[in-house]
């Protein structure tokens, strides 16, 4: 007979279960009443002859129900437990509830952060082939970490055979006027050929040819999608069509399809994403020897058969000539090749396998207290199972309704996660920090679907194994007759329960220390002297495009105008410009100065950040004087050139000088007026605030060096953020064409800054607050087992004379056993696991005695507060009732 | 009471077949012939015989239907059908072969 017809006949048995039942019945009847008759026949009484018919037809409910596992469909015994076990769980409310809120709460944690890890670290790059993908720096001995000389890059570009194809890209802001309200836009230089080397083609028009990188012929953009859409109403027929970017006209020649993602940069820098707005065509100005200043960074595609140590050997290889060609700019730099993806996610990779082990430890946690709760029902449950056990049950058949139930509990867990997942996922994005790389990209998608699918599987089975299989080694006849009061297996069980209370609270204290360490490591950042004073400060940028302003001496006069303007408004305390904020990655370097009276070591030349002030910019940002003065009007473009330098240079350039009237120049043979005069030491502020120091830097001020990208700093009398419209005015009666970008208060600078160690603190945080209830209410199931399993034992020491507290002291011994012993290992586990830390905390050491010593007196604690409870219960004991029950 | 010897494993598919080949039997009735036929010595416990006769069932080897017994009570008759004597003829030579091989191995005269 065919499989298909053996199926139908299934089928019909299933359609028609009742009659197939009752037919069984019958047959077995019509069995039980010939056999009596034959008894009968042979002489036995007929009382006997009946019961001995019945006993040779065995048990009636098994072979039932083995005759229907032969012709029925295995998903019918299946329903048939399921059922069960909703009725099951119905029954007992308050135990099934605890076990959704902790399963899902932790499945649900799981599945939130591991839709992070989804978008961040697994979803592939959105560009063809992202793995041939690589960036290009350079390194020395001062700058690990550098950006290209364009020169540089042609010659790479020119003598490499590693890559399938080379671009090079800068920042480069730009202002869109006569479109609407003028608007500075996010820009990036490109040379030509970049978004091939990205994989990526234009929507409409085309990329930048070879023609575009000559100087002079770079009046060209292109849009992205967002720019298109929200600026040019999507016009079909744009390309060609010429806009006003730093006033003067620039011809569109393509735009972007949406998801055109920037792919990050370093010098800068802006965010990964669709971050940038314009495009326009870098061009090779300048004199081809001179290779001193490197601002644009590499991207490269490598050739099939080419790795990225390959291309990083050929380009040091061609940098070692380029040192001989050009040995003042160009010796003592080795070539960086980083994989893209690497650049882009390797700065949060550490931080988010951290959360991961975190919240897995969490669900570890959580299985260890489903066990243990399904433990301590299957005790209570010890009578019913003995009775199926005793009914005939197969074992196996009774492990598989236990495992059954586990596996509801952990599904119904999953799905609740997952409802909490939707939810937190959204609130975890907006905790992220402003610069973590692909948030855009993290949703809970098929992926996490099936991750909370796979772990809502393993849990069930995990936590439902134990519980089954001392369901299986539960003997019958034991369980009858003790009605699941002591039980042999109860040592047993007690051993194994003990040793999951152990396990969860050991796993708890890791996540504790190591919620601690990241708590002591936030607060010294938010304790650490910035530098500056943070509060009532606005900040906005401007850019003055150089076709209006195309002196140094126009420059100046307007950003001298406009402080002088700012300063006078009502609220304002002090107003005044900078080439840049603290904390927002400044980084231009100068270097190879000369100090009047100093030699630098030989291949060390004198190096420092520089930057350029107004003179109200220090006192509104509150960065404190050390000595000298700040700039004033006095200043001028014709007047005796002058510096500020920071306490590190002064320290670095200096020491033990005093530094006011020293003299610094870029002259190799300096005429007098050559000379730059220090007239002010000011106060430190570190690159970033867990930078490990601050670096030498020195100030020009605005009316001698000028910038025409600056930052306005307004410091208010009261709330800053009411300064916003009055500044936008300012600006524009002074300049009705420039636009006033990036206004926020420097309060919000400064919480973007340690967003970072405050995000792992607030999630490992929760995650140990989680762990230490889930091990709170596991030393309480076991402690009140314990208990109630001892009443008799109490009942009986207190008969003897034994006093309430001797007994108190007996149930919290045994809690603080339990309690010592997991903290011991969550200590000796912490310790191990300090390296991972280490990256991610900032001033404290992994292995902090005051971080591990409040820990394990927390835990000690909670285990008090989680046995009160059970002890007062056995204090109460009464010894005679306690007698009489056993 | 002595122990009865246990039926041979994957003998009881053959054996119900077997004692089908006369006449159709309803579940007693097999039980009844197999335990007269070999004299007592074996006895088929209901437990098996009736998920043995639906999974029979299942694979077409037998029919049931239900009929009056001699004594007017409905009984359910199990009839063999082609398919089952097949089987049946298939089931008993692989039987002895087996038993003539087992025989063999018994008998080898250096042991005893």
């Amino acid at each position: 007979m065919n499989p298909f017809s053996r199926f139908v006949k299934r089928l019909a048995i299933l359609l028609g279960r009742t009659r197939f039942r009752s037919e069984l019945d019958e047959e077995m009847a019509f069995h039980r009443a010939e056999a009596e008759k034959e008894l009968l026949q042979n002489g036995m009484a007929p009382d006997t002859a009946r019961s001995a018919a019945v006993r040779q037809l065995g048990n009636q409910a098994l072979l039932r129900d083995q005759t229907h596992s032969i012709v029925g469909f295995s998903f019918e015994t299946v329903l048939g437990d399921l059922r069960y076990a909703v009725r099951q769980l119905v029954q007992s409310p308050a135990f099934t509830i605890v076990m959704l809120l902790t399963l899902g709460l932790s499945i649900g944690a799981n599945s939130a952060i591991f839709s992070v890890i989804d978008g961040v670290l697994l979803k592939t790059l959105p560009y063809p082939r992202a793995d041939r993908l690589v960036r290009v720096f350079l390194s020395s001995a001062s700058f690990p970490k550098f950006p290209l000389n364009p020169f540089d890059f042609r010659d790479f570009r020119a003598r490499n055979r590693s890559f399938e194809s080379m671009a090079i890209f800068t920042r480069g802001d730009v202002q869109l006027s006569r479109s609407g309200e003028p608007a500075r836009l996010n820009g990036f230089g490109i040379s030509s050929g970049y978004f091939h080397v990205l994989g990526l083609q234009p929507e409409l028009g085309r990329e930048f040819d070879q023609k575009a990188e000559v100087p002079g012929n770079g009046l060209q953009v292109i849009l992205s999608d967002r720019t298109w859409r929200t600026r040019f109403n999507s016009d079909p027929a744009i390309v060609g069509r010429k806009i006003t970017l730093n006033m003067q006209p620039f011809t569109i020649i393509g735009v972007m399809p949406a998801g055109t993602e920037h792919p990050g940069n370093e010098y800068h820098a802006v965010a990964y994403g669709e971050s940038v707005d314009v495009w326009w065509p870098f061009s090779f100005a300048g004199d081809p020897n001179r290779r001193g200043s490197h601002y644009v960074e590499g991207i490269a595609r490598l050739r099939d058969n080419v790795t990225v140590e390959q291309a990083r050997a050929e380009l040091n290889a061609i940098m070692t000539g380029l040192g001989r060609e050009h040995p003042n700019n160009d010796a003592g730099w080795t070539v960086l090749v980083i994989p893209l993806y690497t650049e882009i996610v390797g700065g949060s990779r550490q931080m988010l396998l951290v959360l991961l082990g975190a919240v897995g430890t969490v669900l570890l946690i959580a299985c260890a207290n489903a066990a243990n709760l399904l433990l301590a029902r299957a005790s209570a449950r010890q009578r019913e199972l003995a009775v199926r056990l005793a009914m005939g049950a197969p074992r196996v058949r009774v492990m598989r309704q236990l495992l059954t139930e586990s596996l509801l509990l952990s599904f119904a867990g999953g799905a609740l996660g997952l409802l909490l997942a939707l939810g937190g996922v959204d609130l975890l994005v907006s905790l992220l920090p402003a610069d973590f790389p692909r948030t855009h990209d993290i949703h809970v998608s098929e992926p996490v679907f099936a991750f909370t699918f796979l772990i809502s599987i393993l849990t069930g089975i995990l936590f439902g194994l134990a519980p089954a299989w001392q369901a299986a080694r539960t003997d019958p006849k034991e369980g009858l007759q003790k009605g699941g009061r002591t039980t042999t297996g109860a040592s047993h069980q007690s051993r194994l329960r003990n040793t999951l209370v152990v396990s969860e609270v050991g796993l708890a204290c890791v996540l504790l220390i190591g919620a601690g360490l990241m708590l002591r490591s936030l607060l010294n950042q938010l304790h650490l002297d910035p530098g500056f004073r943070q509060e009532h400060v606005l900040t906005a940028s401007i850019s003055l495009p150089h076709e209006q302003y195309k002196t140094n001496a126009a420059v100046g006069r307007f950003y001298q105008q406009l402080d002088a303007n700012l300063g006078a408004l009502p609220a304002v305390e002090s107003a005044g410009a900078g080439s840049d904020l603290p904390w927002t990655g400044w980084d231009e370097n100068a270097g190879g100065f000369n100090i009047e009276g100093k030699k630098p070591p030989p291949g060390n030349e004198y190096h420092a950040r520089y930057h350029m002030a107004t003179p109200g910019y220090f006192k509104a940002l509150g960065v404190p004087l050390i000595g000298g003065r700040f700039f004033n009007d006095g200043d001028t473009e014709t007047s005796r050139q002058i510096i500020i330098v920071n306490r590190a240079m002064a320290d670095r350039y200096w020491p033990g000088e005093n530094v006011i009237g020293k003299r610094m120049t870029f002259e190799d043979t300096p005429k007098e007026k050559d000379w730059m005069t220090v007239v002010g030491e000011v106060g430190d502020i570190k690159d970033q605030p867990n930078s490990p120091r601050a670096e030498p830097g020195f100030w020009w001020p605005e009316s001698q060096a000028s910038n025409s990208d600056m930052s306005v700093v307004l410091r208010s009398t009261s709330n800053p953020e009411l300064l916003a419209d009055a500044l936008r005015n300012e600006v524009r009666r002074l300049n009705p064409e420039l636009a006033v970008a990036d206004v926020q208060v420097l309060d919000r600078i400064v919480s973007e800054s340690v967003a970072t160690p405050r995000l792992a603190f607030v999630l490992v945080g929760m995650f140990a607050g989680l762990a230490i209830l889930l091990a709170a209410i596991g030393t309480y199931g076991v402690i009140s087992y314990s208990v109630s399993r001892r009443t008799a034992e109490f009942g009986l020491r207190m008969a003897l004379g034994a006093q309430q507290r001797d007994v108190l002291r007996l149930v919290l011994v045994q809690a603080i056993k339990l309690t010592l012993e997991g903290a011991a290992l969550g200590i000796i586990v912490s310790l191990a696991a300090a390296r991972v830390l280490k990256s991610l905390i900032f001033n404290v050491s992994p292995t902090d005695p005051a971080t591990f010593l409040a820990v394990g007196l927390l835990v000690i604690a909670v285990a008090l507060v989680a046995c009160y409870i059970p002890a007062r219960r056995a204090t109460q004991t009464d010894p005679m009732n306690a007698l009489r029950s056993e | 009471m002595a122990k009865k010897p246990d039926l041979l494993p994957g003998t009881l598919d053959m054996l119900i077949l077997k004692t089908l080949t006369r006449s159709p039997l309803h579940g007693y009735g097999i039980a009844l012939s197999i335990k007269r036929l070999s004299d007592d010595v074996l006895t088929v416990e209901e437990g098996s015989l009736y998920p043995a006769l639906q999974r029979l069932l299942l694979q077409g080897w037998v029919k049931a239907e239900w009929k009056m017994t001699d004594t007017n009570r409905r009984a359910r008759f199990y009839t063999l059908t082609a398919l089952g004597r097949k089987q049946l003829g298939l089931e008993v030579s692989q039987f002895e072969q087996m038993i003539e091989a087992i025989g063999r191995v018994l008998s080898d005269a250096q042991e005893v």
